[in-house]
């Protein structure tokens, strides 16, 4: 596969950030779907939210979910931690069926997967330190430990400076990258990205980008990234990280000879899919619909 | 929906939150470093207003009732009917409004707050049960701080009785505590005391609920936060009828 023509030499640097790679080329499992949805249906009283939605996101591969505010794209992302229970259809994690899970069986599963809420939803009677350190704390990690993890990945964040503070203390965007640091603790294969770049500024926006690809594209995350804003989309689906020879992450423009493929746009529509492919596809689809919300204007 | 069903559907809701609440107990993880933040904040926190609620309750009870009682020439006896009057329901009832008032509202609020910013689905998504970390917490430190309080609460209020005894009504001291003394009952301070950890569950079980079952923003958390405090409130004064009754049958108090 392509993502991982590019990734291949870069992972033989053998940088920490790295996963190991021969288990993953022996992984069979690779094409088979890391998060998969099948027909489901979802709706509270009569508001149908979720109309037959069937989607699957395979190892390392990053889902776009595009849609209108209040078009069900923050509910799939709650159904996949099964923090609502849909009314008909399955949702498979790691091709375990999570349907009819129960919380205390949800718990072993949701270890698996990382969120990014839309404001960051940091708890705000604790500090930046035990907020990332949250995770850990409820598996009863030692002390010591917690503190490099925690560490290792406000540095990847780049926010190791505001460790102590406290989350009111924070920008809008600072509080949403500590919310990434504190999905990613525990190295989750699995991660969730509910708007994570609504409301901020340009550049922030960017730098929450640059960390989703580097998610992507050198540590083999599988994502569902959810967002309304075409400029995410331009960076996630046409943008890749790769390790240069200083052994600094950069970003590349796919350009003319490659093409990424690890990243697709579905775009939700009345709680319907109905859009499912690559972004070139998708800026030049003759649908009215979809040209109206790329451009912005028919 | 019609009002009674509602009525019944929240019922169902805060009996479910209690027995789950108390069903964690019997399982790790507890959080009693969270137990013991929340009995500090709820106990501790609650005692000055809890104390001075309590003495001046006291203070006009005599105020009151002197006069009266010396129209029929038994102003000897006001320490009596202070310390029934205390020990029995002002103390339990009084302290139990003010904590629902500080305590049930700030309850509601927080939680609701968790709600609306997502902070109860981020704990949920990190492996922690809100139950058993917000909730359990809180209602055993209600259970257990309230009667402390209710207890304190009457001594102040006993205190503040005899002040105004003997600095207003020129009573000797001894004689206020003596016929106190004979007002109190080793089985009205037992339901003094049992009267409190049930309005502790209720004050605890309701602000749980209420802030728990939040919607619609920040403006949701303000109702949240009144209804927590009037519903909480309504229902310590009409259980606190039903337990009376309940213990004048069990205990044979209050029937002489």
């Amino acid at each position: 596969m392509l993502d991982e023509e590019s990734n291949e030499p870069i992972l033989a640097d053998g940088t920490e950030v790295i996963t190991d790679f021969e288990e993953e080329i022996n992984d069979r499992n690779r094409v088979a779907p890391v998060i998969e949805f099948r027909d489901v249906h979802l709706a509270f009283d009569d508001k149908v939210i979720l109309d037959g939605v069937s989607l699957s996101v395979r190892r390392g591969e990053t889902k776009l979910i595009l849609g209108r505010s209040g078009g069900g794209k923050s509910t799939l992302i709650r159904l996949i931690l099964g923090l609502l229970k849909p009314d008909s259809g399955q949702i498979l994690i790691d091709g375990e069926d999570i349907t009819d899970y129960t919380e205390e069986e949800m718990m072993r599963v949701r270890q698996k997967i990382g969120m990014v809420f839309q404001e960051g939803a940091l708890f705000d009677s604790i500090s930046v330190y035990e907020n990332v350190a949250y995770r850990l704390r409820e598996q009863n990690v030692d002390e010591e430990e917690i503190e490099h993890e925690v560490r290792r990945m406000l540095r990847f964040v780049d926010l190791e400076d505001a460790i102590d503070k406290m989350p009111a203390e924070l920008s809008g965007g600072m509080r949403r990258r500590v919310g990434i640091a504190r999905a990613l603790v525990g190295d989750p294969e699995i991660v969730l990205y509910d708007e994570p770049t609504a409301g901020l500024d340009p550049p922030t926006a960017r730098t929450i980008c640059e960390l989703a690809i580097k998610l992507r594209d050198l540590q083999d995350v599988s994502s569902i990234f959810v967002t309304h804003e075409m400029n995410n989309v331009g960076y996630l689906s046409s943008e890749y990280a790769i390790i240069n020879h200083d052994g600094e992450i950069v970003f590349e423009k796919e350009g003319e000879r490659l093409c990424l493929i690890n990243t697709e746009v579905i775009m939700l529509r009345d709680g319907k899919v109905m859009f499912n492919g690559t972004d070139e596809q998708l800026r030049s689809s003759p649908d009215p619909y979809i040209h109206n919300f790329v451009y912005g204007k028919n | 929906m019609n009002p009674l069903t509602r009525f019944i559907f929240e019922l169902q809701e805060i009996s479910v939150l209690i027995w789950r609440s108390f069903a964690s107990l019997f399982s790790a993880p507890r959080y009693v470093s969270e137990w013991i933040k929340q009995m500090d904040l709820i106990g501790v926190g609650s005692l000055p207003i809890v104390l001075l609620t309590g003495f001046f309750t006291g203070a006009v009870l005599v105020l009151q009732t002197h006069p009266i009682l010396g129209g029929y020439g038994v102003q000897a006896s006001t320490g009596q009917l202070v310390a029934t009057s205390l020990v029995r329901e002002l103390g339990p009832v009084l302290s139990a409004l003010m904590v629902s008032g500080r305590i049930g509202s700030a309850i509601a609020a927080e939680l609701g707050s968790m709600v609306v910013s997502q902070q109860i689905d981020a704990m949920r998504a990190f492996g922690t049960n809100p139950i058993r970390k917000l909730v359990t917490p809180r209602l055993i430190a209600l259970i257990c701080m309230l009667p402390l309080l209710t207890v304190a609460a009457d001594i102040f209020g006993l205190i503040g009785g005899a002040l105004v005894a003997s600095g207003l009504f020129n009573q000797e001291m001894s004689v206020f505590v003596s016929s106190a003394r004979t007002g109190i009952q080793v089985e009205d301070i037992i339901g003094g005391v049992v009267k409190p950890i049930f309005f502790g569950l209720v004050i605890g079980s309701v602000s749980c609920h209420k802030g728990l079952s939040t919607t619609g923003g920040t403006v949701g958390v303000g109702k949240s936060t009144t209804n927590s405090v009037v519903i909480a409130s309504i229902w310590v004064i009409i259980l606190d009828f039903f337990l009376s009754k309940a213990l004048q049958y069990l205990l044979g108090i209050g029937q002489t």
